[in-house]
């Protein structure tokens, strides 16, 4: 029933010029597919090409060869059917958590009760009630985060995709976001792409893992995740899928 | 390990405080104490060191001069007249100088093909000090007032145009790519992220091109004009009178005063969101 592909990467390609002249080959012949509100995590060693990998997606750079779909059309391109949050917030520092969370519908047109009436939506979603009228800096990182994910929800893309949106934040924080975005992906089912480099999220998140090899980066195994949700990460089939991937894992880098 | 680390962090409050800062009445005072200190050994100087008052009247001598002229003019005008006339000079050249500035300077910063355009012709112009055109602005605008509005004028569009190409240029790239993927459009990438992002070097160079105004007028009145702070300079230094020369540097000392606390004033409601905890 969801097996609609909503992204698509055909043997995607980057190279980078180096410095002295040379060609670096940051990604090579990566295919990948995300079903409709399907969640796949994309796990592999730092420096790999995985935010490059999410930029192209993104439209906001060029694939040297390969073509992305989504949603059957080909990106090429920032499009707000395409919904990025990145590890930095990216959240204007001169809008309040209203005005951020408003922008992408604001800039779109929409009149201001449907756009604000959703994006209350997702702010309450978010645990954020009554930090409306705040300023990103005085929010600490953690919230600045859900900032950043009621900010993409409510601009309604058809696409997510989170490049280590949990990255900078302590180890509880960290739990707790994954946990709320488990949360909020279950309320409000999407298609999403989500990037890290820490096993746990990704086996406590994703219907479906995909490993990424060291440079050039390619698909070096995909696993199925078929733990009931909310998960459990000190349960017995957790901890013996996370030994079982973690032996094929090397985030050394 | 990690956890009894983050148990400690999330405990801690951010700093918005720092150890060494001190509140508003203290600096109030610490304000007036250094001030009041000033004062005194300056009269203690005039008092006791030989012909120390012939060079550098006293504040006495200064302040007395000032009550005078508030009441009796000096050349045509009383003190306040001739502050008034000072304000107002620097006033209406600097909005003129600061908008064409500012426009000049976002666009520059923002589009390639203005900068293409403005830059050649405006290389040529920002090493040229303001004063040097007093002789042009006197034969194209005449002695009067339009001469002088054309000199601040070109001061403060220099220094507003490069604090706002700087602005805009240091526009940071991931805000842009949030903001199109968030779909907005070229225009409003513009309107909506570089010129608010641009707003705080704005300020700086309103600031900075504010005092660069009160010696640009300084300038400009002693070359030519019958009033204001940089007339009683003249006036007083061609009368032998250095008193007066004194009350001149407290007129213009005042008016930049008064010009630079209105624009803190509108900076920090302009700009609250990056002043934290306020
Ligand atoms: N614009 C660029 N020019 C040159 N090299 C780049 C550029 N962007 C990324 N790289 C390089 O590509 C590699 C992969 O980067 P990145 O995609 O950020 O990896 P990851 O997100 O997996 O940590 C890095 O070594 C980085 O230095
Ligand atoms: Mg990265």
């Amino acid at each position: 029933m969801n097996n609609e592909v909503v992204i698509k990467c055909e043997n995607i390609s980057k190279t980078f010029p180096t410095a002295d002249g040379t060609a670096f080959d940051v990604i090579a012949d990566f295919s990948i597919e995300v079903n409709k509100n399907e969640f796949v995590v994309l796990i592999g060693p730092g420096q790999c090409g995985k935010t490059t990998l999410i930029n192209i997606i993104a439209g906001l750079e060029e694939a040297t060869s390969g073509i992305v779909t989504v949603g059957g059309e080909l990106v090429t391109e920032p499009d707000p059917k395409i919904g990025v949050v990145y590890q930095e917030t990216n959240l204007f520092p001169w809008l309040t958590v209203m005005g951020n969370v408003e922008f992408g519908p604001k800039a779109q047109g929409e009149s201001k009760a449907s756009r604000q009436e959703r994006a209350q939506k997702y702010i309450d979603l978010v645990g954020l009630t009554g930090f409306e009228n705040q300023h990103p800096n005085k929010l600490s990182g953690g919230m600045q985060q859900r900032v950043g994910i009621a900010r993409v929800y409510t601009n309604e893309p058809l696409v997510l995709l989170l490049d280590e949106p949990f990255g900078h934040l302590d180890a509880q924080t960290r739990y707790l976001m994954e946990e709320e975005l488990e949360k909020i992906w279950r309320q409000e089912r999407r298609t999403v792409l989500f990037v890290t480099n820490n096993l746990e999220e990704a086996i406590f998140l994703a219907d479906r893992i995909v490993l990424m090899t060291n440079c050039p980066s390619t698909v070096k195994q995909e696993y199925i995740i078929d733990l009931p949700r909310p998960r459990d990460i000190t349960s017995r089939e957790f901890l013996k899928i996370r030994e079982e991937i973690s032996k094929n894992l090397d985030l050394t880098s | 390990m990690a956890t009894s680390n983050n148990i400690k962090k999330k405990k801690t409050k951010p700093a918005i405080i720092s150890e060494d800062q001190i509140t508003k009445k203290q600096s109030t005072l610490y304000a007036f104490i250094s001030f009041a200190v000033v004062v005194v050994l300056w009269q203690l100087a005039v008092l006791f060191l030989p012909n120390f008052g012939n060079i550098f009247p006293g504040p006495y001598d200064v302040v007395a001069l000032m009550i005078k002229i508030v009441k009796e003019p000096v050349g045509r005008l009383t003190l306040f007249a001739h502050l008034g006339w000072t304000l107002k000079r620097i006033f209406i050249g600097y909005i003129i100088g600061a908008v064409i500035g500012v426009i000049t300077g976002l666009a520059m910063g923002t589009s390639k093909l203005a900068n293409a355009i403005i830059s050649p012709v405006f290389e040529i112009l920002r090493p040229i000090p303001a004063i040097a055109w007093v002789p042009m602005a006197i034969l194209w605008f005449g002695l009067g007032e339009a001469s002088k509005y054309f000199i601040i004028g070109f001061s403060t569009f220099v220094i507003c145009a490069l604090n706002s190409i700087a602005g805009a240029r240091a526009t940071s790239e991931k805000l842009k790519g949030a903001a199109r993927m968030l779909g907005a459009s070229e225009r409003q990438l513009f309107s909506k992220i570089i010129l608010p992002s641009s707003v705080p070097q704005i300020f700086a160079g309103l600031q900075i091109s504010l005092s660069a105004s009160c010696s640009t007028i300084l300038a400009a009145e002693m070359v030519r004009s019958e009033e204001g702070a940089g007339w009683l300079i003249l006036r007083g230094m061609n009368t032998g009178n250095m008193t007066l020369v004194l009350v001149g540097l407290i007129v213009i000392s005042v008016t930049g005063l008064i010009l630079a606390t209105v624009m803190r004033a509108i900076e920090r409601k302009a700009i609250s969101w990056s002043f934290r905890g306020k």
